[in-house]
C-alpha cells in the first residue's frame, strides 16, 4: 500500500530530525545558568508612571495584599497599595517552604518581589536574583527594628526589608498529651504518640530539630557526619509520623482540629488560632529551645516595577498593617512603632514576647539562618522521605 | 474509491497492463495527482506537529539527561562536568532509598493496575451487553466526575477519608468503631493511595474494554451457544479472549501514568507511602536537580520499556480486532 506521507517523512527521517534537534539542545544546554549582575540602588530607571505596574510576587498563602481576590483572611497589609493601583494588578506565585522559594526564584527570576525567610538570603544575592532596596523610598523604614534590619543586610546593603518574625515549635493537645512528655523535641520521637505526630515537610527545619535533639554545637552548620546522624534520627522518627504536612491551612490545621494528629510542628499562628477557639492546646517551650524565623521582602533584580515594588512593601511595613499582622496571625512585626495596646491578645504578647523582636535571638531560641551545606541537607532529607 | 493507488489505472487498462493512447494520457494525468511524486505541501503539514513533538518531548528529555550526567546544573555559576556518580549510586549503591522507593512504587502501580482492570471489566461488560440502548448514557455518568479537576477529586477523597469524614462517621454510626475511634489505615496509608488511584483510573480502563466488546461479532457468541456451549464457556473461550486487546490496553493505561504518580500520595499518602514520583518532585524543589534527573530518567526509561512491551496492544485497532457489526 502506497502511503505518500511516509515518503515525505519516514521514521528514519523523523528520528534523524529529532536527533539533530536533540544535538542542538545538547550543544546549547550544557552548563549552568549565568549569574546576573546585581544592579545597585540608584541606577537610572524609568519614573513610576512609565512602569508596567503589574506586580509578580512570590508569596506564602494567606499573605496576599488586602483588596486582592486571593486574600481570604482579612489581612489589612497591602490595602494602601491595592486601593491606589487595584487588586488585579498583582499576581502571586505560592511557596510552601524556603527551599522551594529559592528554587522557584532561581528557575524563574521574573518576580518583582519575594517574601522568603532570612536563612537563604545569601543564596539570593550570590545568584543575582535580588537587588538592594532604596530605603529612602520606604516611609516606615525608620520605624523598623535595627536588629532585624541588620539581619537583612549583606555588605552593608539592605537586601531584605524585614516584616514578620516568630517561632517554630511543637503544638500539642494538652488534653491528650501528657505534660511530662511535652518538655523537649524528643516528644516527636515518643512512641507513645505514634501515628499522632506530624512534622513539617521543610527539610532544613527538620534537620535543625534533629540537631537540637542530638546536641550539635551549631545546628546551622552541621558537619557531614552530623548530617548523617541527623538523617538517621529523622528516619527513626518517620514511622511515628502520620504525614509530613506541606500546607498549614489545607493539611495540618484540619488534621489537628479533627484529632487525626495530636502533635504537630507549627508556627505560633496555629497555636493562637486553636487557643482562641477554646481548644486545650500547648505551644511547647522545648528544653533545647524553640526555633525562630525572620521573613521579609526581597526586590527582584530584573524588576521593571522598581517604584511600585517599594510602594507595595511600604503598604505592608507601615504601622497599621503591622498591628493587624500581630492581631490576625499573632506573629511579631518588624515595625517597632506599633501601639502594643492595640494588640487584642495581651496574654499572647507576653507569652511570646511579641513586643520584643530581640526575643528571636535569645538564649533559649535558635534563629534559623543560612546553612552553608544546604545541598547536602536537601539530598539527605530526600533520602529520609524515600527511606 | 480505490484503497490501493494504481488499482483504478490497472482496471482502465483492462487488467492487461497495456494502455491505449487516451489511457496513457489519463495515466499521466492521474500520476500528477496520485501522490507518488514528492509534493512539499504535505511535508509542511506535518512540520508543526513534528516540531511540537520534538521540542516539547524530546528536547526536555535530553535536557533532563544532561542534568543526570552532571553536564547541567540549576545552581547559577556552578561548575559542571560529566559524571555518572548519581547513576552509580542509584543503580548499585548499598540500600539506596530511591531504588527501594522505585520498587515500592512499581508494586503499588502494578497492584492498582491489576485491581482496576479486574473491576473495570464487569463494568464494560455490563455497559456493552446489559445496558443496551442506555449504555452511552451510563458511560457518560461514569465519566461525569472526570469533568472536574483531578486535584479537586483527590482533595474530596481526603475530606471523605479523614477522621471526621463520612466513612469514619458511617463506621461510628453503625457501631463498627467506638464513637471517638477512627480507622487508622483509612487515610495516609498505602490503602488510601491505592483507593484513590483505583477510583481515578477505573473509567479509563473501562473505555477500551467497552470499545472491544461493543465491536465484537456477536454471531460468534450465538454460534457458540448453538454448538452447546454454556454461557460461562462462551465467555471464557470467546468473549474474554477476543476482548484481551482492550484489557491489556486498559491495563497499560493505568500502569504507565501510575508509575510516575505524585499528586495522590502527596494528599492522601502518609510519611511512609510516598511514591517514586514524590522523590522526583522533591528533588526538583531543592538545589539538587542532578540526582532528581537521574530518578526522572530512570522513570522515563521504565515507561519506554513498558511502552515497547505493551506497544503492539496499544497499536491495535480496538474496533477492528473482533470484526463485524453487532447484530
Amino acid at each position: 500500500m502506497n502511503r505518500p506521507i511516509e515518503n515525505a517523512l519516514s521514521r528514519r527521517n523523523f528520528l534523524g530530525g529529532a536527533v539533530m534537534l536533540g544535538g542542538a539542545t545538547i550543544l546549547t544546554g550544557c552548563g549552568s545558568p549565568a549569574v546576573e549582575e546585581t544592579p545597585d540602588a540608584g541606577t537610572s530607571r524609568p519614573p513610576m508612571e512609565q512602569e508596567p505596574g503589574e506586580l509578580s510576587i512570590l508569596e506564602w498563602g494567606g499573605y496576599e495584599a488586602g483588596g486582592t481576590k486571593a486574600q481570604a483572611y482579612g489581612l489589612v497589609a497591602g490595602t494602601d497599595y491595592t486601593e491606589q493601583y487595584g487588586g488585579n494588578s498583582i499576581s502571586y506565585t505560592y511557596i510552601n517552604n524556603d527551599d522551594q522559594a529559592l528554587q522557584k526564584a532561581t528557575a524563574s527570576n521574573t518576580f518583582d518581589l519575594m517574601h522568603p525567610c532570612v536563612e537563604d538570603l545569601p543564596d539570593y544575592v550570590s545568584r543575582g536574583l535580588i537587588q538592594p532596596f532604596d530605603t529612602e523610598l520606604l516611609d516606615s523604614f525608620g520605624e523598623l527594628n535595627p536588629f532585624l534590619l541588620e539581619a537583612g543586610q549583606i555588605d552593608g546593603k539592605q537586601y531584605m526589608i524585614p516584616w514578620d518574625w516568630g517561632y517554630g515549635s511543637l503544638l500539642y493537645r494538652k488534653d491528650l498529651v501528657d505534660e511530662a512528655d511535652a518538655t523537649g523535641w524528643e516528644l516527636a520521637w515518643n512512641e507513645k504518640y505514634a501515628d499522632k505526630i506530624s512534622l513539617w515537610g521543610g527539610g532544613s527545619t527538620n534537620f535543625e530539630i534533629a540537631g537540637l535533639l542530638l546536641g550539635f554545637p551549631d545546628i546551622g552548620d552541621p558537619s557531614p557526619d552530623e548530617i548523617e546522624q541527623a538523617k538517621q534520627k529523622l528516619i527513626e522518627q518517620k514511622p511515628l509520623n502520620k504525614f509530613y504536612w506541606d500546607n498549614e491551612y489545607g493539611q495540618m490545621r484540619p488534621a489537628f482540629r479533627s484529632g487525626t494528629i495530636d502533635i504537630a510542628y507549627s508556627w505560633q499562628a496555629a497555636y493562637a488560632s486553636f487557643a482562641g477557639k477554646g481548644m486545650d492546646v500547648g505551644y511547647m517551650q522545648p528544653s533545647q529551645g524553640r526555633l525562630s524565623w525572620l521573613c521579609g521582602f526581597l526586590l527582584g533584580s530584573t524588576t521593571e516595577n522598581y517604584y511600585h515594588a517599594h510602594e507595595y512593601v511600604e503598604s505592608f511595613i507601615n504601622r497599621p498593617a503591622s498591628e493587624d499582622l500581630v492581631n490576625l496571625y499573632s506573629y511579631g512585626a518588624a515595625n517597632t512603632a506599633i501601639d502594643i495596646n492595640k494588640i487584642e491578645n495581651q496574654a499572647l504578647v507576653d507569652s511570646l514576647n511579641l513586643d520584643d523582636p530581640m526575643a528571636i535571638s535569645g538564649d533559649d531560641v535558635h534563629l534559623q539562618r543560612w546553612m552553608p551545606n544546604q545541598a547536602a541537607i536537601d539530598t539527605a532529607w530526600q533520602e529520609v522521605l524515600a527511606s | 474509491m480505490d484503497a490501493e493507488p494504481g488499482g483504478y489505472r490497472h482496471r482502465l487498462a483492462g487488467g492487461s497492463g497495456l494502455l491505449t493512447g487516451q489511457e496513457a494520457t489519463l495515466e499521466r494525468s492521474l500520476t500528477k495527482t496520485s501522490g507518488r511524486r514528492w509534493r512539499p505541501g504535505r511535508g509542511f503539514l506535518v512540520l508543526p506537529p513534528l516540531l511540537f513533538v520534538a521540542l516539547l518531548i524530546f528536547a526536555p528529555i535530553i535536557y533532563i539527561a544532561l542534568f543526570s550526567v552532571g553536564l547541567r546544573s540549576n545552581v547559577p555559576g556552578a561548575e559542571v562536568a560529566f559524571s555518572l556518580v548519581n547513576w552509580e549510586s542509584f543503580l548499585f549503591g548499598d540500600n539506596n532509598p530511591f531504588r527501594a522507593r522505585f520498587f515500592y512504587s512499581m508494586k503499588v502501580a502494578l497492584l492498582v493496575s491489576i485491581v482496576t482492570t479486574i473491576a473495570a471489566y464487569p463494568l464494560a461488560y455490563f455497559l456493552s451487553f446489559v445496558a443496551r440502548e442506555r449504555r452511552y448514557t451510563l458511560l457518560l455518568l461514569l465519566l461525569a466526575p472526570f469533568f472536574t479537576s483531578y486535584l479537586l477529586r483527590v482533595l474530596a477523597w481526603q475530606i471523605m477519608l479523614n477522621d471526621e469524614g463520612v466513612v469514619t462517621w458511617a463506621a461510628r454510626t453503625i457501631g463498627l468503631i467506638p464513637d471517638s475511634g477512627n480507622i487508622s489505615w483509612l487515610i495516609y496509608s498505602t490503602f488510601s493511595v491505592s483507593l484513590v488511584l483505583f477510583y481515578t483510573w477505573v473509567p479509563f480502563v473501562t473505555l477500551p474494554i467497552f470499545a472491544v466488546l461493543e465491536n465484537m461479532d456477536h454471531r460468534l457468541l450465538e454460534a457458540a451457544q448453538d454448538l452447546g456451549a454454556s454461557r460461562w464457556t462462551t465467555f471464557w473461550r470467546i468473549t474474554f479472549p477476543l476482548s484481551l486487546p482492550g484489557v491489556i490496553a486498559g491495563f497499560v493505561f493505568v500502569l504507565i501514568p501510575t508509575t510516575g504518580e505524585f499528586i495522590t500520595p502527596l494528599f492522601v499518602g502518609g510519611a511512609d507511602n510516598q511514591l517514586f514520583g514524590n522523590s522526583i518532585q522533591g528533588f526538583f524543589g531543592t538545589l539538587d536537580w542532578n540526582l532528581g534527573s537521574v530518578l526522572a530518567m530512570a522513570l522515563i526509561i521504565t515507561v519506554v520499556i513498558l511502552m515497547l512491551v505493551f506497544g503492539r496492544f496499544l497499536n491495535t485497532d480496538l474496533r477492528a480486532t473482533t470484526g463485524g457489526d453487532k447484530t
